[in-house]
């Protein structure tokens, strides 16, 4: 960023810097260990313009909106697209999620997702004996159409983006059903869904479908949020899934279709941890690799391809049960480092992560909360805040450099499908060594491994408020769930044609079998009544699959 | 020689495997033999348990309410005949619950950021306690 001469004198001026400091930190006790970010990045104490001296404002950093993208997708940042306040939900039956989404949206929410009890779309239906105490617990249940009715009821789809938490192409069905009866037309119809990239025809078929058919919906997605959170580091999340979308792109490309008519409907789903500037850093660094890769590698043309646009949910393991009330204000510094790094749409993880299922008072704090810092810092304000800090921009290039030496590893086995059992070890060791650190005090957790109260006045506080408030205030499962949602399966199965269905599930079952795209006769055969358990039934029966615990066929692929 | 320690480590859905592979590693290395159960269901615990003849059961609780979850793996190992071999839970367990499931006879929980080692020595305790109490024969 400097002339060569300017940098002599500053190398000179820097190595003398660099001497009073070591003589500084040699008299203090243990100062001169060395410091490593979150991820294990090795910092010094330090940075000037030396440290990013090969970087080049126009080509490295540019303009919001302008290639490479490092500051912002968009021209305008936060200024012209708000910040999407997007809550996870997922209560109960499909009639209490709808309540929580309007109660949500009452407060000022901008945006809907809903996360299904079974994301997998692999489970036996709610009536079926292995799935007992799983309903609609980790989430909202849906078995049927008639679920996704009444979940979508009074929610104007064209206004609030959903995004469904979950990667089966049942869910999609019923969105498109939904829409459809709605009157809304396809070549307009948004939203998107944790369709993440993977080697299993339900993944691909529906990238295929909507990429023809609905072109706006978000399908394809990279769930690194949950990567991460299975232990791996910043560099591997950026890495594992651009590596992730390239195979997918692979996929579709043998398919005949181009590279611009699918990659502008492929979003992120990020993770944003405790370690402020590497998290806020890792975002800009993702944008340029994302739009530098596609670019260079895979020839893409249309601006809109190049647009890493991402979702981010704050990071969870470093939530503890000990002193609940901490977790506002870590998750608070996780979701400021989201913003700065300039993501799109953001979930605030609530206080009560550690003990239970978020309850309506912890998930609104979790939407003040980025309220907060939205309306009253002045952080949204400026695109790109931290662009041009020496620290900030020699991470993101260290983390750029680190991501795309291991997309050229993951390359060289063949791409991240081929690679996806390597990807998998690779965070299993990291979350083995980040559990280590935590053992042996060498990452430090508040109320964990230091500064531990013996007589927790914060779970006391908490207890007292649980006994005494008029409201929910720690989640409780209601086992009742379950009889409410066997007689809203059993109203679906009475008031179906049985024919119509068989005919509609044998037209489904022999496409699976012949690999075409299941997407025409699975929403046929959903508006006839099939329910998500027939459909895992019959993807077992076409892909002779024999399923394990409560799914009928194998789950979805995952890394993490 | 004395056996290894025979440890059933399960998990009740697909994802969020990060607890699973920590807890399975750890065990591994303190000298625990892990049967890697996958996910299962209560009952397909139980046959594991059983053909695998372990000595402690390990159900890693995510998706599942453990209040209604853990009865039903008590009630099929009861009928199963293995209704003393130990169950230890780890994950999100409300407390509300945990009274609930130590009085079931679940020998132990274990929140989030319990230190590993913890985790090993009561596993060793609880298993080589259920060891003692149940030799097994000769040809096993």
């Amino acid at each position: 960023m400097c002339n060569e001469d300017v940098l002599k004198e500053l190398k000179i001026l820097q190595e003398k810097y660099e001497e009073e400091l070591r003589r500084i930190l040699s008299k203090i006790p243990d100062a001169e260990k060395e410091y490593v970010t979150f991820s294990g990045l090795t910092v010094k104490p330090l940075y000037t313009p030396y440290d990013i001296a090969k970087t080049d404002f126009l080509q490295d950093i540019s303009f919001p909106g302008q290639y490479p993208y490092t500051r912002s997708v968009f021209p305008a940042g936060y200024l012209s697209r708000r910040l999407n306040i997007r809550q996870v939900t997922g209560v109960g039956t499909a009639e209490e999620t709808n309540k929580r989404w309007k109660f949500l949206l009452s407060h000022g929410a901008s945006a809907l997702s809903f996360v299904k009890d079974d994301g997998s779309g692999a489970r036996a239906d709610s009536d079926d004996e292995r799935v007992k105490g799983l309903v609609g617990r980790c989430g909202v249940v849906l078995d049927t159409l008639y679920d996704y009715e009444t979940l979508f009821d009074g929610i104007d789809m064209t206004k609030y983006p959903v995004h469904m938490i979950t990667s089966t192409a049942y869910a999609l069905a019923c969105y498109l059903i939904i829409a459809e009866k709605r009157g809304i037309d396809f070549k307009k119809l948004r939203g998107s869904m944790s369709n993440w990239m993977r080697p299993e025809n339900e993944c691909i078929d529906m990238l295929e479908y909507c990429t023809r058919n609905v072109p706006l919906f978000n399908i394809g997605y990279l769930d690194m949020r949950n990567v991460r959170e299975g232990g791996c580091t910043a560099a591997q999340e950026i890495a594992f899934g651009v590596a992730t979308a390239m195979a997918g792109s692979d996929a579709l490309i043998a398919k005949g279709i181009g590279i611009d008519d699918f990659l502008h409907r492929v979003t992120w789903f990020i993770n944003s941890g405790p370690d402020f500037f590497e998290e806020a850093a890792k975002f800009r660094a993702l944008r340029r690799v994302w739009a530098r890769i596609f670019r260079e590698r895979y020839n893409a043309k249309n601006p809109s391809s190049l647009l890493c646009r991402m979702h981010c949910q704050t990071f969870a393991p470093t939530l503890t049960k000990q002193q609940p009330f901490n977790n506002l204000i870590r998750s608070t510094i996780y979701a400021l480092a989201a913003i700065m790094g300039g993501v799109q749409s953001l979930h605030v993880n609530s206080f009560d992560e550690a003990l239970a299922i978020p309850t309506e008072f912890s998930a609104l704090l979790s939407v003040r909360t980025q309220q907060i810092i939205d309306l009253e810092t002045g952080v949204t304000d400026v695109i790109d805040p931290l662009g041009g800090s020496y620290y900030v921009e020699w991470l993101t290039n260290k983390l750029e450099e680190e991501a795309i030496s291991i997309i050229d590893t993951i390359q060289s086995m063949g791409g991240a499908f081929k690679a996806w059992d390597w990807m998998c070890n690779e965070i299993r060791k990291a979350a083995m060594r980040s559990q280590e650190e935590l053992d042996t005090g060498k990452r430090l957790l508040v109320g964990v491994n230091t500064l531990v109260d013996e007589d927790d006045i914060q779970t006391r506080a908490l207890k007292v408020l649980d006994e005494h408030a008029d409201f929910e205030c720690i989640s409780e499962y209601d086992p009742a769930v379950l009889d409410r949602q066997i007689a809203r399966l059993n109203k679906v199965k009475k008031e179906r044609d049985e024919v119509k269905l068989k005919r509609a599930m044998n037209v489904l079952l022999e496409v699976l079998r012949a690999g075409e795209n299941m997407m025409p006769p699975l929403i046929e055969a959903v508006k006839c009544g099939m329910t998500q358990g027939e459909f895992a039934g019959l993807k077992s029966e076409a892909y002779n699959q024999a399923g394990e615990g409560p799914y009928l066929c194998s789950p979805p692929m995952t890394l993490a | 020689m004395e056996k290894e320690l025979r440890f059933l480590l399960v998990r009740d859905d697909y994802y969020h495997q990060r607890g699973y592979w920590v807890i399975a590693g750890a065990m591994r290395d303190a000298g625990i033999e892990v049967i890697l159960g996958g996910i299962q269901t209560p009952l397909e615990t139980v046959e594991t348990a059983v053909q695998e003849d372990v000595d402690i059961i390990g159900c890693r609780i995510m998706q599942g309410a453990p209040s209604i979850v853990i009865p039903v793996l008590f009630d099929k190992m009861k009928e199963r005949g293995i209704g003393d071999v130990p169950v230890i839970l780890g994950g999100i367990i409300p407390e509300k619950d945990e009274r609930l499931l130590r009085e079931l006879g679940v020998k132990d929980i274990f929140h989030p950021h319990t230190p590993l080692k913890t985790i090993a020595e009561r596993v060793k305790a609880i298993g080589d306690d259920y060891k003692k109490r149940n030799p097994k024969t000769e040809e096993k």
